[in-house]
């Protein structure tokens, strides 16, 4: 018994390891915060509670979550992994793929207003659905087309959304997309 | 009481009219289609109606509106079953069922079931706001900022009954929540907070954002990211089946609930559909018999959540009418119509408009009704997208993001902030850090943190007000008894286990 307790303490050691990590992580970044708030808290308002009471306690009660997650972890040290509150391996993930998605999001964010929203999403679609997996190169350069396009329509000409035209001439080049689509 | 009949019948007859009619039709269109939208909510529909209304009279005003706020609170939800992105806050706990049930095969019966409990709920709702709104609205005007604050406090205690696997994980990412909700310009003290001195950051995080960001561009991340998945899956066209009478009777009392919930709390002025929402949902998995299934899909928690939230329209109606005090942002848009057509929202609207009352009383009835189709149609137009395949709408759910997420202030900060919400959405289900409370700290975040130091300032930081006024004192019993009851089970398990062994 005391060993079967021993062993299924040894193959839990390495998750509970990890699960450890990110409630020590925000419990140091809730520590850095509410050290902050009391610096920013300079001038507090003379028999009230203050514009940074909320998010103090607000911290307060996150490392006392942390620390009730940490108590959690070692309640299911013993027990199986079931009980213990800890996922069962997550898939898989193709970490180049994921990581090429992220790098497209953020450049689509970085590069709307400098391009312009038109471009910007033209080249986004094509290089994104690339990286998800679509071929043909017809299929991608006529979807990434006509996909724009209709976003543009819906977004600019009815709802009047004042997408970003993008600086320099990127701004001109938007302007006379908009001419030709008869958007403005 | 024949008088209250006569007017009905005279409102019934008004709807006849071809333009009240139509206005009844064209708010229903455009108000699911604007729900199932993310970033573009069912209060920008209303704000984008609201000029064309100058040139009607009042009537089809207020018609067009109502129809557009009772269309918009449900359109979301399709796009939280189909896609995993609620169009709204109030549709998260919709989603959170109702896209597992996709997953399990029943999207069609989801589907319907939603549209269903939505028309049941604002049916019911408008019936009782039509019978009750004077006594309602003396209930809701005695209500100060404790209660408020009991009520917010209600809903981020139903957090717990969200956290299955680990109520630790839960509260962690709900104090996050919270936390992240507290950045930018105090509305208090007016002082700004973390914002490290940028103008941008004192407009603090828009919860709309982290929704978009962790739902849709998390979903899109974790699912594209699996290895040995293919890009290209094989989609089918999903059809939306009406539940049996049957199937609708075994969740009469999920229903009743869910409805008592969304009226009572769309009553009190300040709250709306999104507390009702998560009230309503918290509670059912409560009383469930199967709690821990709740997030695996389970038909009560949909229920509740779909009910509650258009049940929430006519209780926001009544405090608008009987008082003048919008009861959710949306009404207080449907004020400056009244006030556009000269006519003030009160106690003397009654005596003043009848006609003009009692017509919106019985168009949100027959909107309700109609609404079944409307539903019916959006979420066919929708489920044709669910033969695209993944690569290609994937793509196009991010470009909407983008999109939507701009659309919210017209403002690239915005963008930014969802793009990092869904960064960390993706990373939240990696490491299994549940993500639904902290859009619940965000949303209700700010709400709580108002109510509570607008008591503390009036009672002189006398933190027990809580609980010596009746109201804001049983909510508060409630609430704690909520969070406490994970752990009560938990010892009664224990002691049940105990005595079992010899």
């Amino acid at each position: 018994m005391a060993q079967n307790k021993a062993e299924i303490m040894q193959k839990n050691a390495a998750p509970a390891i990890k699960s450890l990590t990110g409630p020590i992580l925000i419990f140091l970044l809730g520590v850095f915060f509410f050290v902050l708030a009391g610096r920013l808290d300079e001038n507090p308002v003379e028999g009230q509670l203050g514009a940074f009471f909320w998010p103090r306690a607000i911290l307060i009660l996150l490392m006392f979550s942390c620390g009730f997650k940490v108590l959690e972890s070692f309640k299911g040290f013993g027990k199986g992994v079931a009980d213990t509150g800890l996922e069962a391996p997550p898939t898989q993930a193709n970490m180049g793929k994921l990581v090429a998605m992220i790098v497209m999001l953020l450049a689509a964010v970085v590069s709307m207003e400098m391009i312009g929203f038109p471009l910007c999403n033209f080249l986004f679609l094509l290089l994104f659905m690339r990286i998800a997996g679509l071929k043909k190169k017809v299929h991608l350069l006529v979807i990434s087309v006509l996909g724009t396009i209709l976003l543009l329509y819906i977004f600019v000409k009815i709802v009047y959304l004042p997408l970003p035209k993008g600086q320099w001439f990127f701004t001109d080049f938007t302007i006379f997309l908009y001419r030709v689509l008869h958007i403005i | 009481m024949l008088d209250q009949l006569a007017l009905l019948g005279m409102g019934l007859g008004n709807l006849f009219d071809p333009l009240n009619f139509s206005m009844i039709l064209v708010g229903l269109t455009v108000g699911v289609l604007a729900g199932a939208l993310p970033g573009i909510t069912m209060l920008n529909a209303i704000v984008l109606v609201l000029p064309f209304t100058y040139l009607m009279g009042i009537v089809p005003s207020l018609l067009l509106m109502t129809s557009v706020y009772c269309g918009g609170v449900f359109g979301g939800s399709i796009t939280g079953i189909l896609f995993n992105i609620p169009g709204d806050p109030m549709n998260v706990p919709t989603t959170w069922e109702g896209f597992q049930l996709n997953k399990k095969g029943f999207v069609s019966k989801a589907l319907g079931m939603a549209i269903m409990c939505s028309a049941i709920g604002g049916f019911m709702s408008a019936l009782i706001m039509t019978v009750a709104s004077p006594p309602f609205a003396k209930v809701a005007l005695s209500f100060s900022s404790s209660e408020y604050f009991a009520v917010v406090f209600l809903g981020l205690a139903s957090v717990v009954v969200i956290g299955t696997r680990s109520i630790g994980s839960a509260l962690i990412s709900l104090f996050i929540g919270l936390f992240l909700a507290t950045i930018g310009m105090d509305d208090i003290y007016g002082v700004p907070r973390f914002t490290f001195g940028s103008r941008i950051m004192e407009t603090g995080i828009n919860f709309t954002t982290a929704l978009i960001g962790i739902f849709a561009i998390g979903e899109v991340l974790e699912q594209l990211s699996q290895k040995n998945k293919e890009g290209v899956i094989e989609r089918f066209r999903p059809k939306t089946t009406l539940p049996r009478f049957g199937e609708i009777w075994a969740l009469r009392y999920t229903i009743l609930r869910g409805l008592g919930i969304g009226t009572v709390i769309g009553a009190i002025p300040g709250t709306g559909a999104t507390v009702a929402s998560f009230v309503s949902y918290g509670v059912e998995k409560q009383v469930s018999k199967h709690p821990e299934k709740f997030g695996t899909g389970v038909w009560e928690g949909l229920a509740a959540s779909e009910t509650s939230i258009n049940g929430s329209v006519g209780g926001a109606m009544i405090p608008l009418l009987t008082l003048g005090i919008p009861g959710s942002g949306a009404t207080a848009v449907m004020m400056g119509a009244f006030l556009l057509h000269g006519i003030q929202p009160g106690p003397l609207l009654f005596n003043k408009s009848p006609e003009a009352v009692y017509t919106i009383f019985v168009g949100m009835l027959v909107c309700n009704l109609i609404m079944i189709l409307a539903g019916l149609i959006t979420a066919k137009f929708f489920s044709e997208l669910m033969r695209v395949p993944e690569n290609i709408l994937s793509a196009f759910i991010i470009s909407f993001c983008l999109l939507g997420a701009f659309a919210l202030r017209n403002d690239m900060t915005d963008v930014w902030f969802m793009a990092i919400f869904g960064i960390a959405g993706y990373l939240m289900r990696r490491y299994d850090l549940p993500s639904p409370p902290l859009i619940l700290g965000l949303i209700l975040g700010p709400l709580a943190e108002k109510y509570f130091l607008t008591t503390m300032i009036g009672c002189g930081n006398d933190w027990t007000i809580f609980f010596c006024r009746p109201v804001s004192g049983s909510l508060m019993i409630i609430s704690i008894g909520l969070l406490l009851m994970p752990f009560l089970r938990g010892l009664l398990k224990k002691g049940k286990k105990e005595m079992a062994v010899p």
